[in-house]
C-alpha cells in the first residue's frame, strides 16, 4: 500500500485541528479578557525502512498569546482592566486559586465581590467581602475603598487590595472556561507592581485578520492534501491496472 | 465532521444574542428610567488532546499540551444601574432619584415591584400611580381640592389647600436599595422584581443610608449611550461576518473532499 496516502490523510486531519484553534479564537473575538491560542505545525519524522520520506505534519497548540488587548472605557466602577501584564485571582469552589484577565466584577446579595463567571474575587486576605456601601473606588494598585452606607464623605474605609499575579506564560494553563490556573504546586506570588484601571474593560486580543488568513491558508492546505490523496489513489489504480494486464 | 463548523456556530449564536441586547437597548433609548443591558461572553471548555505538564521524556515536561477550545457562549446579560441623565420636566408629579434607590410599586397580584421611573399620575381616588395605574407603596393620596403638591428631597409629600396657608403632609415616598441591583429580575414595564441574587430590599428615607435624593419636577432618562451601542453594533456585525466566513470555509473543505476523493 502506498504510504503517501497516510501522510496526506494525517496532514489533512491536522489542518482541521489547527483550524479548530483558529475558529475558537474567532468565536471569542468579543470575549473580554480572552487570550488567543497559538496553532503551529511541527514536522514529526517517523522513519522506517526505505527512504526517509515519512514526515508527518502534526498540529500543536503551544500556549497563549499574552499581548494585552485593547482597553475600552465602560464607566462602571466595578469594571477593572489590567494595564499591561498581570492577572486577577479568583477562588474556585474547591478552594483553589485561578486567574483571569476579565475584570467585569459584581457584588452579590451577601456583599461578596464576584467575577463575571460567578467565582469569588480574592484579595490580600482571602475572598473579598464588601460592607454595604454608597460609593466604591478601585485604585490604580488594586486597593478597594468604600464609603459605608449612611456615612459621610469623610469616612472612607479601605476594604482590601485585589490579589494580582504576574505569571510567566509557561507557568499557567487554561483549565476551566475563562480561567487560567498555575501549573506548579505552589500559589503564584502576589505581584504588587501590576496596575489596574477602574471603569474600563480589556477586549479580546484576537487579531481577526490574521486568524481569518490562517483559516483560509489551512483550507487551501487541506485541498492540497486532498489532491495528494486522490493522486495516491490514481497511482494505486494504475498499479492494479498493470497487474490485470499481466 | 469538521469541528471548526461547530465552533464558529457557537460564535454566530453568541453574536446573535449580543445583537439582540444591543437592539433592545437602542429601542429603549427614550424610555424613562431604563437601564441598559450588556451581554458578557465567556470561552467554552477546552478538549485536551495532549496533557500540558505530561512527560515529554524522562526529565522534561511538555510546556503546553494541545488543547482545542470549543467556542464561546453568553455567560449573562447584565443590567447596568448607572444613573441616566436627569431631564427637567417641571411636572409636579414627576420624580427622579438622584443616586441609588428604587420606588416601590404595589402590583395587581399583591407583590411589590421596584422601578426607577418616577412619572407618576393621579388615579380616580387621588392616589399616586404609575403610567400602568399601579399604586405607589406605601400609598399616597392627594385630597380633593388641593392646590399644589410639593415633594421634598427626603420624599415627604405635602399639599396646600385653597385658603389654607399651612401645607399638610399627606405621606412620604420611601425608597429601597439592594446590595446587588444587577441581580434584580427585569419584569418589563420599567419594573423589577426582587430575587435571591439581588438580596432583600432595604427600605430607607431618601437622602440617607446611601440612598439618593428625590427631585421633584425631573425624570431620569435612559442610561443608554447611543454612540457606544452603535459602535458595539458594528463590532458585533463584523464578528458575526467573520464567524460565518469560517462556516463557509469549513463547508468548502467538506465539499472539496467529497467531490475529489
Amino acid at each position: 500500500m502506498d504510504r503517501a496516502l497516510y501522510i496526506a490523510a494525517n496532514s489533512a486531519r491536522h489542518a482541521e485541528l489547527a483550524q479548530a484553534v483558529h475558529a475558537h479564537n474567532l468565536a471569542n473575538v468579543s470575549t473580554d479578557g480572552f487570550r488567543a491560542r497559538f496553532a503551529d505545525t511541527l514536522a514529526d519524522a517517523v522513519d522506517g525502512s526505505g527512504l526517509p520520506g515519512r514526515v508527518y505534519g502534526v498540529s500543536k497548540s503551544p500556549g497563549f498569546d499574552f499581548t494585552a488587548g485593547t482597553v475600552r472605557e465602560t464607566g462602571r466602577v466595578l469594571d477593572v482592566a489590567i494595564d499591561g501584564q498581570g492577572m486577577f485571582t479568583v477562588q474556585l469552589p474547591n478552594g483553589r486559586e485561578a486567574h483571569t484577565r476579565n475584570g467585569a466584577f459584581r457584588v452579590d446579595s451577601a456583599g461578596r465581590l464576584m467575577s463575571e463567571a460567578g467565582y469569588q474575587v480574592v484579595g490580600g486576605s482571602g475572598p473579598i467581602t464588601l460592607p454595604p456601601y454608597s460609593t466604591i473606588v478601585i485604585a490604580k494598585d488594586g486597593s478597594i475603598s468604600v464609603r459605608p452606607q449612611g456615612q459621610g464623605a469623610e469616612t472612607i474605609v479601605q476594604v482590601d487590595r485585589l490579589r494580582m499575579v504576574n505569571p510567566e506564560p509557561e507557568d499557567v494553563e487554561r483549565t476551566q472556561p475563562g480561567l487560567f490556573t498555575s501549573l506548579g504546586p505552589n500559589l503564584l506570588p502576589f505581584a504588587p507592581d501590576v496596575r489596574v484601571q477602574s471603569g474600563a474593560l480589556e477586549s479580546s486580543n484576537v487579531n481577526a485578520v490574521s486568524e481569518l488568513t490562517e483559516i483560509l491558508a489551512l483550507a487551501r492546505r487541506f485541498e492540497i492534501e486532498t489532491r495528494l490523496m486522490s493522486t495516491a489513489e490514481d497511482n494505486d489504480a494504475a498499479a492494479t491496472q498493470l497487474l490485470r494486464i499481466g | 465532521m469538521n469541528s471548526a463548523l461547530w465552533i464558529s456556530k457557537t460564535g454566530l449564536s453568541a453574536q446573535d444574542v449580543a445583537l439582540r441586547t444591543i437592539s433592545n437597548n437602542l429601542a429603549n433609548v427614550s424610555t424613562v428610567g431604563y437601564k441598559r443591558d450588556r451581554a458578557n461572553f465567556e470561552d467554552l471548555m477546552y478538549q485536551i488532546q495532549q496533557q500540558p505538564g505530561a512527560l515529554s521524556s524522562q526529565n522534561t515536561l511538555l510546556p503546553s499540551g494541545t488543547q482545542l477550545g470549543l467556542g464561546v457562549r453568553i455567560v449573562d446579560t447584565q443590567k447596568e444601574f448607572s444613573v441616566g441623565t436627569l431631564q427637567i420636566t417641571e411636572q409636579p408629579l414627576d420624580v427622579a432619584i438622584e443616586g441609588r434607590g428604587f420606588f416601590q410599586i404595589l402590583l395587581p397580584d399583591g407583590t411589590t415591584g421596584f422601578t426607577r421611573t418616577g412619572s407618576f399620575q393621579l388615579n380616580e381616588n387621588g392616589s399616586l400611580v404609575t403610567a400602568q395605574g399601579y399604586e405607589l407603596n406605601p400609598a399616597i393620596t392627594v385630597p380633593q381640592g388641593s392646590n399644589t403638591v410639593t415633594i421634598g428631597v427626603d420624599g415627604t409629600v405635602s399639599v396646600s389647600q385653597v385658603g389654607d396657608p399651612a401645607p399638610t403632609q399627606v405621606g412620604s415616598i420611601t425608597l429601597v436599595d439592594f446590595v446587588n441591583p444587577a441581580g434584580l429580575e427585569a419584569a418589563g414595564g420599567n419594573l423589577y422584581r426582587e430575587t435571591a441574587a439581588s438580596g432583600a430590599a432595604v427600605q430607607g428615607i431618601a437622602g440617607t443610608q446611601g440612598l439618593g435624593e428625590v427631585i421633584q419636577g425631573a425624570l431620569e432618562g435612559s442610561n443608554v449611550n447611543i454612540v457606544e451601542e452603535l459602535v458595539n453594533m458594528v463590532s458585533t456585525q463584523r464578528a458575526y461576518e467573520i464567524n460565518s466566513r469560517v462556516v463557509s470555509t469549513a463547508d468548502q473543505m467538506l465539499q472539496y473532499i467529497t467531490q475529489n476523493i
